[in-house]
C-alpha cells in the first residue's frame, strides 16, 4: 500500500520535470537553430556529467533528510590530490623516499580521499549529533583550506594526454564523462530501487524514529550514504581536472548549489523520504540546457543569473502544483 | 540525548587554546617589527603569488610577515584591518577588494598611524594610502587591442570572455581593449559572455559559443585562466589552430602556451615588482623616510610569441 503510493508521487514528479524540460528545450530551439544539433547535445551532456555525479550523491543524502554543502570543496581537494600524486608523487627527502603513482593509483587515491571526507561528515553527524547543514558547512571550509595547502594556491597543470581521456575522450561514439555519469546513475538507481540499503535510505528520510524502532541501524546507513556522496564528488573532481588538464584550487566553488538545485528541480523533497535519482538527472539536464541555451542566445551575463533563478522557481512551483492534484 | 561535550573533547579544546595563547605571547616577545599583507583573494594563483612575494620580501628585510585573505569581501577586509590595528602591526602591504569600498579601511589604519602601501589595485583616494604601486590594466588592454587588430588584419569575428562582472579589473581590461577594437567596423564581436575568471566556466561557455558561432577568428579573455579554458574548448572542437586566443596576467600556463604558439598573446603584469617595491617602501617608512610618490604605475607589457623569450611566469627573465 505504502509502496504504491510512493511510486505514484515519484512518477508524477518526474512527469512534471519532463514537461518543464521539454518546454524549455522548445523555447530555446525556436530562438536558436544551433540548439537541436547532435554536437550541441553531446556538449550539454558532457557539461552536466560532473553535476550529475555530485547530484546523485546529494540525492541519496537528501533522501535521508540530510544535506551536503561540502561537495564543491571535496571535489576540488580530490581533483587536486589526484593531480598532485600523478604529477609529483610523494617525496620524503628526509627518508630518501619517493613514491610515484600510476594513473589508476592516483584515481583510486582521489576517490578514497573523497570517501573518507564523506565518511568524516557522516561520523560528525551521527556521533556528535551535529546537524548535517552545520557539519558539512564546516567541511566546506576545511576541504577548501586543505586544497589551498595541498596546491599552495597554484594550479597543478600538464597532467599528460592519457589522463585527459577521462574528461575529453570518446568511447563508442559517446564522450567518456557521459559514460561515467551514466554508470553512476544506473548504479545509484539500482541501489535506491532494488536493494535493502535503498529501502533503508527512504525509511530514514520518511520517519527517522520509525526507522530506528524497526531495527534499522541508521548511523551505519548515514555513514555509507555520506561516504558515497564524498566518493562521487571525487569522481566529479577527477573529471573536471582531466577536462581542464589542470587542478584548479578554486574548482567547484558553488557546485553544491547547482547540485541542490538539480535535486530540488527533480522533485526530491528536502525534508527527505521522497524523490528519485531519475528526477535529479532531469533536474541536472534542465540546468545544463539552461546554461547552454542562455549562452547560445548571447543573453547578457547580468540577466542570466536572474533567468536561472526564475526557471528554478517555476520548475519547483509546477512540481508542487502537480503533487497537490 | 546528552548535549554536553564529552570530557576528552573539552580537554583537547582547552589544550589547543593554551597552545594558541602561548604562540601569541612568543611573537610579541620576539621584539621583531611586523608587516601585514592583506590580499583581496587567495583563490587565484596570481594573487597568491603577489601575497607570497610581498611576505617573502618583508621576511627577508627582517620583519614578521602575516598574510590576510579578504576573500573578495570588503567587510572581511575591514575586519582584518581592525585586527591588524589592535595587534599593533607596523605597516600594511595592501591589495584592495574594491576601489571605493576599501578607502574607509585604509583611512582607519592611517588614523591609527599605520602606513598602507597599495599593490596592483588602486583605491580612489589620494590622501589615504602612503603610496600606491599600481598595475596599469587599461593601458595593457589597449596594447592587447592593438596587437589583436593587427593580427586579424582589422577584420573578423571575435568573442570576448569577461571576468566577474562586478569586478573593477574586468571592466578596465574590457574598456581598454574596446577603445581600440571598436574603431574598426570590420571587427565584429559576435558574442560577449562572462566566465567569472574561471578556467572550467570559460571552457563550458566557449563550447556553447562555438555551437552558435562555429567560424570565429579570435577570442579576447579577461584573464589567463579563461584563456586556457577557451583554448581547451577550441582544441576539443578542432579549431585551435584557426582561432587566436588572447589572455591577461602572464600566468605560468599561458606563458608556456605562448612559447608553443598555442596562445597569441597576454598582458604581462609584474606582481613581483609591485610586491617587492611595496615591501621596500614599508621598510623605508619604518626607518624614517616620509616622502613617497602617491602613485607609481607599473606598465603591463604585451607578450606574444615574438618576444616570449624575454619573459617567465609573472615577470621578466
Amino acid at each position: 500500500m505504502i509502496a504504491i503510493q510512493k511510486n505514484n508521487t515519484i512518477n508524477l514528479a518526474r512527469l512534471q520535470s519532463l514537461i518543464a524540460l521539454v518546454t524549455l528545450c522548445a523555447i530555446i530551439a525556436i530562438l536558436s537553430d544551433k540548439f537541436l544539433t547532435m554536437d550541441n547535445g553531446w556538449n550539454v551532456l558532457r557539461q552536466i556529467a560532473v553535476n550529475v555525479c555530485i547530484s546523485v550523491g546529494m540525492t541519496l543524502i537528501v533522501l535521508t533528510a540530510g544535506i551536503d554543502l561540502s561537495v564543491g570543496s571535496v571535489l576540488a581537494l580530490c581533483g587536486a590530490i589526484t593531480a598532485g600524486l600523478l604529477k609529483n608523487g610523494i617525496k620524503m627527502p628526509s627518508a630518501d623516499l619517493f613514491i610515484g603513482f600510476t594513473i589508476l593509483g592516483a584515481l583510486l587515491a582521489g576517490i578514497i580521499a573523497g570517501a573518507l571526507l564523506g565518511w568524516f561528515n557522516g561520523f560528525v553527524i551521527t556521533k556528535f549529533k551535529v546537524p548535517p547543514f552545520v557539519a558539512t558547512l564546516a567541511m566546506l571550509t576545511i576541504a577548501r583550506g586543505l586544497t589551498m595547502l595541498w596546491t599552495q594556491g597554484h594550479p597543478i597543470s600538464n597532467l599528460g594526454p592519457a589522463f585527459s581521456v577521462i574528461g575529453t575522450g570518446w568511447f563508442l561514439g559517446i564522450p567518456v564523462p557521459v559514460w561515467i555519469a551514466g554508470m553512476v546513475v544506473l548504479i545509484a538507481s539500482f541501489i535506491t530501487r532494488q536493494t535493502r540499503l535503498g529501502r533503508y535510505i527512504y525509511a530514514i528520510g520518511g520517519n527517522e524514529n520509525a526507522a530506528i524502532l524497526s531495527g534499522i541501524s541508521i548511523n551505519k546507513v548515514k555513514l555509507i550514504v555520506y561516504s558515497i556522496a564524498g566518493a562521487l564528488a571525487a569522481v566529479g573532481g577527477i573529471m573536471v581536472t582531466s577536462r581542464l588538464d589542470s587542478a584548479q584550487p578554486n574548482a567547484g566553488t558553488g557546485y553544491e548549489l547547482d547540485a541542490i538545485a538539480a535535486v530540488v528541480i527533480g522533485g526530491t523533497s528536502l525534508s527527505g523520504g521522497k524523490g528519485s535519482i531519475g528526477g535529479t538527472v532531469m533536474g541536472a539536464v534542465i540546468i545544463g540546457v539552461l546554461n547552454n541555451g542562455l549562452v547560445l542566445l548571447n543573453v547578457s551575463p547580468f540577466w542570466q543569473q536572474v533567468v536561472k533563478g526564475a526557471v528554478i522557481l517555476i520548475a519547483v512551483i509546477i512540481d508542487k502544483g502537480g503533487k497537490k492534484k | 540525548m546528552k548535549r554536553v561535550l564529552p570530557l576528552y573533547v573539552k580537554i583537547v579544546l582547552l589544550g589547543l587554546l593554551v597552545v594558541f595563547t602561548q604562540c601569541k605571547q612568543k611573537k610579541t616577545a620576539s621584539g621583531k617589527k611586523k608587516m601585514a599583507v592583506v590580499v583581496s583573494t587567495l583563490n587565484n594563483p596570481w594573487f597568491v603569488f603577489l601575497a607570497e612575494t610581498a611576505a617573502a620580501r618583508a621576511t627577508a628585510l627582517g620583519y614578521d610577515a602575516k598574510i590576510f585573505d579578504s576573500q573578495n569581501n570588503t567587510a572581511t577586509e575591514g575586519d582584518h584591518f581592525e585586527n591588524i590595528i589592535v595587534a599593533g602591526f607596523d605597516a600594511i602591504l595592501f591589495n584592495s577588494t574594491d576601489a571605493n569600498g576599501s578607502v574607509a579601511n585604509v583611512l582607519k589604519a592611517k588614523a591609527a598611524g599605520i602606513p598602507v602601501f597599495c599593490m596592483d589595485r588602486e583605491i580612489n583616494a589620494t590622501n589615504a594610502a602612503t603610496s600606491q604601486i599600481l598595475s596599469d590594466s587599461y593601458s595593457g588592454a589597449v596594447a592587447i587591442g592593438m596587437s589583436f587588430t593587427q593580427q586579424l588584419n582589422k577584420k573578423g569575428n571575435y568573442v570576448e570572455l569577461l571576468g566577474l562582472v562586478g569586478d573593477n579589473n574586468t571592466w578596465a581590461r574590457s574598456k581598454g581593449f574596446h577603445s581600440v577594437t571598436d574603431n574598426y567596423p570590420g571587427l565584429k564581436m559576435v558574442a560577449r559572455q562572462s566566465a567569472d575568471f574561471d578556467r572550467n566556466k570559460a571552457m563550458e561557455v566557449m563550447e556553447s559559443i562555438l555551437q552558435a558561432h562555429p567560424d570565429i577568428d579570435a577570442v579576447f579573455c579577461g584573464n589567463d585562466g579563461m584563456a586556457m579554458g577557451a583554448y581547451q574548448a577550441l582544441v576539443a572542437a578542432g579549431k585551435a589552430s584557426k582561432v587566436k586566443v588572447y589572455g591577461f596576467d602572464g600566468a605560468e600556463d599561458v606563458i608556456t602556451a605562448i612559447k608553443e604558439n598555442k596562445v597569441a598573446g597576454t598582458g604581462m603584469q609584474f606582481p613581483k615588482v609591485m610586491a617587492e617595491t611595496a615591501a621596500k617602501f614599508a621598510d623605508e617608512y619604518i626607518k624614517g623616510r616620509r616622502n613617497f610618490p602617491q602613485k607609481i604605475p607599473v606598465a603591463v607589457e604585451l607578450v606574444t610569441p615574438k618576444n616570449i623569450n624575454e619573459y617567465i611566469a609573472y615577470g621578466k627573465k
